[in-house]
């Protein structure tokens, strides 16, 4: 059971309680975008924050929607970054993940056909996925168009090069009961560090529930998967152990209740305590999940806990 | 009315009352007079034999991607005696919600739609950028900052087969603004085509953009009374003696239930009689509103009460 904090409650905590989080738990989960960075630019602090953690002994992983990059990619964006270590382990990508789901939890026999980046077809290919190869048959059209036998699974991500066709070809591979429906995660929109947004895979995905009918199975945040891949990976972890750190309601804060796991909301993304106040004050019972436990300004907010922690040691 | 609603054959005696009842009579025309290119056999006859018999007939189709015109040539070329404006298609719908609802006449929007949308937007005098091809080039960057024309006062989504992920984000880039519009044909989760083949509807386009944007577009299709409105207001048509027929529970049935027509179901199409048992035994009211009065094999059925 989580640990019973008299601060707890979407609420602004500083030093002390801070520190007092920081010696409950071992496991910290972050999300990346809009909690350890915007774009290309670390968020001040961030990179002292997760190498502090990790010289006191606490596990560190990243768990991120994000599904156009490949995993290596993101080991070197962290050491650019100035992340003193991050190792690939410590990487949970919705790709990855989705990956894993296809490999161990289904055991695919027979192709994916693919909506998606190159990112998530790399994660596919390293994980032995067989994946539909990309053709641009300049002949086919919506009316006409070639379909592979052996189509065992249908799987979105975030994919800039989404057509009309491949909208048509996923609906006829999903008619068959048999075939399984499945999306890295359902983002309606991603934000940029300009503060501006794109459209995300949730939107590619809601198409393709109306076209076919049903619902997809979604591997990424808030479902609880990317947290199973977790705990298969760091053997004997508990929950009550864990404190998920993220920026959005609808996918961190939900995902860290869906996982009961304690949740920390940072102001530095998507979501404001604004947002987070209306889910609490909402009749709708189930709006109150994705309520954060607590509240920084920005996890740069946990350097003084841990000069404080320092400065006892010395 | 009260009570259970239960969907009889069409045939015999019935049908003659029925047709003795109405004035006018609309048909659906995807999967009810034809399906793809392919005639219904016997759809032609039964149209025009209604005609010699004195009836109005009128088409109400959610299908965005003829003008009135195409669809009356298309009509035409099958044997069917039509003129253009009996014709209520949802490119054409749609411009008239345009340019009466929203007051967009002399005014530009973002079109997601086809050529057809395009000419009937032009007949109104509305302006559109959008249509045709949109590949994406450039990254992430670039997309969220595509140039946005200022004169732009609508997105209109219809059915559109260049949507992309390119012209998903322009749309949602115009959407964010609050104060541009946001208008859809219409809902259909497939477009049906000839030997059974389907390929996603105008509705999957229109939930990637609603998803997007996080916002809801108003329908001109049915089962939004929108063109059957203009119908009627355009040819002074009264409700209670008005047959609507169709093959989709959701769409056309449910139009006719709401304005207050009969409704025949047609089962060449989309909707089963299993479907129909599904919304009669659900006890939620809203279902009950997509069951038909009557249900013939195809409107061919229709034949024996106009021959002879």
């Amino acid at each position: 059971m989580a640990g019973a904090f008299s601060f707890k409650g979407c609420q602004k905590i500083r030093g002390p309680q801070i520190r007092s989080l920081l010696e409950a738990k071992d496991f910290f989960l972050f999300d990346c975008d809009g909690v350890i960075w915007h774009g290309e630019n670390a968020i001040t602090g961030a990179a002292k924050v997760v190498n502090a953690l990790v010289r006191h002994g606490k596990n560190v992983v990243f768990v991120t929607n994000n599904s156009t990059r490949p995993r290596e990619n993101y080991v070197h964006k962290f050491s650019r970054l100035g992340f003193a270590d991050v190792m690939l382990e410590q990487i949970f990508s919705s790709s990855y993940c989705s990956a894993l789901y296809l490999r161990d939890v289904v055991k695919i026999c027979g192709q994916v056909f693919v909506i998606g980046c190159e990112g998530l077809r790399r994660e596919l290919q390293e994980a032995g996925i067989p994946c539909l190869e990309e053709t641009d048959d300049p002949d086919a059209t919506i009316y006409d168009c070639a379909l592979a036998a052996d189509v065992k699974a249908v799987l979105v991500g975030h994919d800039d090069k989404l057509t009309f066709l491949k909208l048509a070809k996923a609906s006829c591979y999903l008619k068959d009961p048999d075939c399984l429906f499945l999306a890295t995660d359902n983002d309606p929109w991603h934000p940029l560090s300009s503060g501006r947004i794109l459209p995300g895979c949730g939107s590619l995905m809601a198409a393709l529930e109306v076209a076919s009918g049903r619902k997809a199975t979604v591997i990424g945040k808030p479902s609880r998967f990317m947290f199973e891949c977790i705990s298969s990976q760091f053997k004997g972890l508990e929950p009550a152990q864990c404190l998920m750190v993220g920026d959005r309601l609808e996918t961190d804060m939900l995902f860290g209740f869906n996982c009961g796991l304690d949740t920390m909301l940072t102001l530095t993304g998507v979501s404001q305590m604004e947002d987070a106040q209306e889910y609490r004050n909402s009749d709708l019972s189930t709006n109150h999940s994705l309520v954060p436990d607590y509240v920084v300004d920005t996890i740069a907010d946990f350097l003084p806990a841990f000069e404080e922690l320092e400065e006892e040691s010395n | 009315m009260s009570g259970s609603k239960s969907c009889a054959r069409l045939q015999g005696v019935l049908l003659q009352q029925l047709l003795d009842s109405v004035d006018s009579i609309l048909f659906d025309c995807d999967g009810v007079i034809w399906r793809g290119d392919q005639v219904i056999p016997g759809a032609p006859q039964v149209i025009n034999l209604l005609k010699q018999h004195g009836k109005r007939v009128f088409f109400l189709t959610n299908n965005s991607t003829k003008t009135r015109r195409m669809y009356a040539d298309k009509m035409s070329t099958l044997g069917f005696d039509v003129t253009e404006q009996e014709v209520f298609g949802t490119a054409y719908g749609c411009a008239v919600f345009l340019q009466t609802a929203c007051g967009l006449q002399g005014q530009k929007v973002f079109l997601m739609g086809s050529q057809a949308m395009r000419q009937e937007l032009e007949t109104v005098g509305i302006q559109q950028t959008g249509v045709g091809p949109d590949h994406v080039s450039g990254g992430p960057g670039d997309w969220a900052n595509v140039p946005l024309d200022p004169e732009v006062k609508a997105v209109v989504v219809g059915f559109d087969q260049d949507f992309s992920y390119m012209k998903l984000n322009r749309a949602l880039q115009y959407l964010i603004q609050k104060d541009c519009l946001f208008v859809g044909t219409n809902r259909d989760t497939r477009l049906p085509l000839e030997g059974g083949r389907a390929v996603p509807g105008t509705g999957c386009l229109l939930q990637a953009v609603e998803t997007a944007a996080q916002r809801q577009a108003q329908t001109v299709g049915k089962p939004s009374p929108f063109m059957f409105d203009c119908l009627a207001s355009q040819f002074g048509v009264e409700r209670e003696r008005c047959l609507m027929v169709g093959d989709r529970l959701d769409t056309d049935i449910l139009l006719g239930s709401n304005c207050g027509l009969k409704t025949l179901l047609t089962l060449t199409g989309v909707s089963t009689l299993e479907d129909v048992a599904g919304h009669e035994e659900s006890g939620c009211a809203e279902r009950r509103r997509m069951v038909p009065d009557f249900y013939v094999e195809s409107i061919a059925d229709l034949l024996p009460a106009l021959q002879g």
